[in-house]
């Protein structure tokens, strides 16, 4: 007998409605796209506002990608609505009880905010555009001027202040949108897995450290791609960052984990049935062993050895790769794992992941890259690089 | 301030401006009037219209039916159940009488050990070999009036009670000397003990029966079954018959299922047919007919005879042999 | 200890509702992009006099109340036939806005085994997803205790699920409904997910979240909700608890009546009658 609709396998008890996963891979992949645009904007950030001098080479880069991704983060969610046409009630009549409600206000705020920033950081070179370019492009930077080529020293003092202040009001917006989703999990009573005070933590310094991460990966690999020397100092600046935060991150998830198990309330033993078994390796073994452990022993090992050039250079970018890759496994683990326990506490469930489709791994891959690609694209129009000639701002 | 400063402002203030225009003005008018929701959609969905209907929906047209089920043990059984939701008929066409009444009457009835005891339940496998439900159960008065009994009378004793109350009218040796009055001899001990028991309680009346099966003990009422029941009955085609017995026997296939192919059924708490005079025959259907004599399950069956198939009827039975009841009825 | 907890959550509510209303203040000011001052204005209904939502119903004339006992159910399915039907659910054996769970105990076994009609035994006894029936699975079974327990939305007082919707596309009726306006979810699920009883389904066809409603279309005209209809046994208990003398008031005042996950806060208003500790 076909199945009329498509159905999770189970054990044990679930409730029948509950066979049918609602949240798919594309819920896991929002909040691990809104980590990245909260970690590279806290790159930014600590450039900008606390002024950590050797993280100049990819503070800009920070910013494009914080806003490359921004972007496309309200896509899965709209991607995976029942009815996305409707999407923009939310921001009609947000419920303000709701911890989504205020998503559209936040996102687009924030999306904003990130344009804003971008704009004043690279207003001298868009007036140097508009001025020298007389082709197609060259209109385009004239209407990004806003009809004002005033690049004296009292504009730019202006513009100064300006981007201290988004950055200063950036970093609660950015850890604020992040660490809301973790509310929307940690807030749900229905699930046990989800239902924990520190959710919203363990989002926050698993989102930090996955931005670092990614823009260690990115700025090496556009390093190579323009074939200029990588600035040793500033890898090791995101390494420290990384290290910092990494170390947080574990200890705020253990301890979730240690108060769950330690509190023992009704349906614990579904969970432990789950961590051991299905979860055992996605969790225990990539997110934590190889994701978190071995990155931070290595990156101590570096720190502790002061391991430099070429060798620091590999080490931290293979840590960020774990690192990025733990992270994601942590949201999969959180937004998967969490329906894969029924709420019953007495059965589990196994979500598997289509590969076509609106809601597979295929449109999942594809969204994962789209911002990498519109970054790539942003890069020819507004070069982050500190190095270039062409880019005057300091 | 300087100029691009002023024009980012102007621009930001004219988007918020645009917003706060459009807000209102794409928000439903009946939004926030009595919570955070659309007031509107209340009424919208309070006026669905409902699919399943009642039993007095039902009523108004199915009136005889509906008597008849609201008074048995079916009746917190509602129609629909059993014949699908009734929004759309009669306009849309008729609803659907149930074929497979075995799969239908088990979801109810068949024995499950979560089952509440009070529910009553059948084991499928040894119930009815096989059998549809309504074969011998009428969905709507679904309860059998009989369930076979076991006689434990003595022969002898019935004997005498017989020679002195029942011989004058039944016969001597229980064959009936005329066409009204049945033979008694070799039918089922368990249906001579039901139907003599219902005499006596009135459930049944007749002006001749209802006094003497009132004089009779419980006791009596065995020995007379089992003393009836141990007779040799012969096939006596006595009293006229004026109906066609080869049209009789096509519709007795409808009885056959109950009371067997020529009259013999297989459950003892039933009548034997078979070798019974005509006449009685006739007149007992027509009593079932008109609801002087009451059997839920006869009741419905009989309704659609006419005169004719009554006589036709009763010209088939009483053309059987009685002859095999002595295996069919086996001391019970 | 009832007493004091009662009036203490409710505080605790008046005193989120109003840090809600700040924080929409906060939030305006900082995304100076609501226009929520407008929108309160209009909370209060413009016609006080004229009934609502039909002209022959009032809403707040009743407060509805369910009660099932489980002693009585015999687990023939028939609510969850007439359920789907008369409200249009999905045909398969997965979703429903009303199903009937199994519990059984068997000999020399310390734990209880649980179905429902999403298990294929069932589905294959049935012979179709959208037919339903128990397969008779314990019959030669040596069952020390088995019985059958309807569920349904319990319509909470203080449903987790509103409060999670990010739209207000689902609400509570001041009869005491928990409704879904089908033209303005935006399917975003998450209602489906704040459920602590499994009660809400998504509707592939639709695009909507889906759930029990006590058939609001029936009650408000005076009838009986479907599966209350249909029930043959009386294991299904409704009633409008304003009424004191309504089949539901006097379920509840005849019986020791319990409610699911009472920890949950929802307060839930399907009153159980007849189920074990295993039940949830």
């Amino acid at each position: 007998m076909e199945p009329v609709i498509h159905f999770a396998p189970y054990t044990g008890w679930v409730y029948p409605n509950e066979t049918v996963f609602e949240w798919s891979v594309l819920i896991a992949l929002y909040p691990y796209l809104t980590g990245l645009v909260a970690g590279a904007f806290t790159v930014s950030s600590l450039y900008q506002v606390f002024g950590f001098e050797r993280l100049k080479p990819v503070a800009h880069l920070a910013l494009l990608t914080s806003l490359c991704f921004m972007v496309f983060v309200p896509l899965p969610l709209l991607l995976h609505l029942g009815h996305p046409e409707r999407a923009f009630n939310s921001t009609l009549t947000p419920h303000w009880t709701s911890a989504m409600a205020m998503f559209g206000y936040f996102a687009s705020f924030y999306v904003a905010l990130l344009i804003v920033e971008a704009w004043f950081a690279y207003r001298p070179f868009i007036v140097q555009q508009a001025q020298q370019r007389t082709d197609l492009l060259g209109r385009f930077y004239r209407l990004l001027t806003l009809g004002s080529n005033d690049l004296s020293e009292h504009a730019m003092g202006y513009d100064r202040k300006w981007i201290f202040a988004l950055a200063v009001t950036g970093i609660p917006a950015a850890h604020g949108l992040h660490g809301y989703v973790g509310f929307m999990y940690g807030s749900l009573k229905s699930r046990e897995w989800w239902a924990s005070d520190l959710m919203p933590v363990i989002f926050l310094f698993s989102a930090i450290i996955s931005g670092v991460a990614l823009l260690v990966v990115l700025y090496v690999a556009s390093c190579k791609l323009r074939k200029i020397p990588i600035d040793a100092a500033c890898v090791k600046g995101l390494a420290y960052t990384i290290w910092a935060f990494i170390m947080i991150a574990i200890v705020m998830e253990a301890l979730a984990f240690a108060n769950l198990v330690y509190k023992g309330r009704e349906g614990i033993e579904m969970i432990l049935e789950y961590v051991t078994g299905p979860l055992l390796i996605p969790y225990f073994l990539l997110q934590f062993a190889i994701g978190m452990i071995a990155p931070l022993l290595w990156l101590s090992y570096m720190i502790w050895r002061g391991t430099t050039g070429k060798a620091l250079i590999a080490g931290v970018t293979v840590c960020a790769c774990l690192v990025l890759f733990s992270v994601f496994m942590m949201r999969w683990n959180v937004v998967i794992g969490g329906q894969e326990i029924s709420k019953t506490g007495k059965g589990l469930l196994s979500y598997h992941m289509p590969f076509f489709g609106k809601e597979g791994a295929l449109v999942t891959i594809i969204l994962t890259l789209a911002p990498i690609a519109m970054l790539f694209g942003l890069t020819r129009l507004f070069p982050p690089w500190a190095d270039d000639a062409t880019h005057a701002h300091s | 301030m300087p100029k691009h400063i002023f024009r980012l402002l102007a621009l930001i203030a004219a988007g918020l401006v645009v917003a706060a225009i459009a807000k209102p003005l794409l928000t439903d008018s009946s939004f926030y009037r009595y919570g955070h929701y659309r007031a509107d959609s209340v009424p919208e969905i309070a006026a669905q219209e409902p699919v399943y209907q009642t039993p007095s929906y039902c009523q108004s047209c199915h009136t005889e039916r509906h008597a008849q089920w609201s008074a048995s043990n079916h009746k917190t059984v509602v129609c629909e159940v059993c014949h699908g939701a009734a929004k759309g008929h009669p306009q849309n066409g008729k609803l659907p009488i149930p074929k497979d009444t075995a799969k239908l009457c088990t979801l109810c009835h068949e024995a499950m050990p979560e089952r509440p005891r009070t529910q009553p339940q059948i084991q499928v496998a040894k119930h009815a070999g096989g059998q549809q439900c309504n074969v011998c159960h009428n969905p709507h008065a679904p309860k059998i009036a009989a369930a076979a009994t076991k006689v434990t009378g003595n022969e002898a004793a019935g004997k005498e009670r017989a020679a002195a109350a029942c011989a004058g009218c039944h016969g001597a040796d229980g064959i009936s000397p005329n066409d009204t009055w049945p033979s008694l001899a070799g039918q089922n001990a368990a249906y001579l003990v039901r139907i003599l028991a219902a005499y006596k309680s009135g459930d049944q009346t007749d002006a001749a029966m209802t006094p003497l099966a009132q004089a009779l003990s419980d006791g009596d009422i065995q020995d007379l079954a089992a003393y009836y029941a141990g007779l040799s009955c012969k096939a006596t085609s006595g009293g006229k018959v004026v109906g066609d017995a080869d049209r009789g026997k096509l519709l007795a296939k409808n009885c056959a299922s109950c009371h067997g192919e020529t009259g013999i059924g297989s459950n003892p708490a039933w009548p034997i047919l078979a070798g019974q005079k005509p006449g009685y025959l006739a007149n007992v259907l027509k009593a079932f007919k008109a609801g002087l004599r009451k059997d839920p399950m006869m009741a419905s069956v009989s309704r659609g005879l006419s005169e004719n198939d009554i006589a036709d009827l009763a010209a088939y039975y009483a053309a059987q042999s009685c002859q095999s009841t002595k295996q069919g009825k086996a001391k019970p | 200890m009832t007493k004091d907890s009662k009036p203490t959550l409710a505080a605790r509510r008046a005193f989120l509702a109003k840090l809600g209303g700040a924080a929409t203040g906060a939030a305006v000011g900082a995304a100076a992009l609501g226009i929520l001052p407008a929108a309160s204005a209009r909370t209060e209904a413009p016609s006080a006099g004229a009934s609502f939502p039909t002209k022959d119903y009032d809403w707040t004339k009743h407060q509805w109340g369910f009660g099932v006992d489980a002693n009585k159910c015999i687990g023939c399915l028939r609510c969850v036939e007439a359920c789907k039907k008369e409200n249009d659910v999905p045909g398969n054996a997965h979703q429903f806005r009303t199903w009937v769970e199994r519990y059984v105990y068997l000999e020399g076994e310390d734990h209880v085994r649980i179905d429902s009609h999403q298990d294929p035994v069932n589905i294959a006894a049935s012979g179709s997803e959208k037919e339903y029936r128990f397969a008779n699975r314990y019959k030669d079974a040596k069952v020390d205790k088995g019985f059958f327990v309807p569920k349904l939305c319990n319509q909470c007082t203080h449903p987790a699920c509103v409060q999670v919707c990010p739209v207000g596309a689902t609400y509570r009726t001041k009869d005491g409904v928990v409704l879904v306006d089908p033209t303005y979810c935006i399917g975003c699920r998450y209602c489906v997910q704040a459920c602590p009883y499994g009660a809400r389904l998504f509707n592939e066809e639709k695009g909507v979240a889906d759930k029990c409603t006590w058939c609001y279309h029936r009650i408000t005209k005076g009838l009986q909700p479907a599966c209350v209809e249909v029930c043959p046994v009386g294991a299904r208990v409704f009633g409008d608890q304003k009424d004191k003398e309504s089949p539901i008031s006097l379920f509840i005042r005849n019986n020791r009546v319990q409610v699911l996950r009472p920890e949950s806060g929802n307060a839930p208003n399907v009153f159980y009658v007849g189920i074990d500790k295993e039940v949830n």
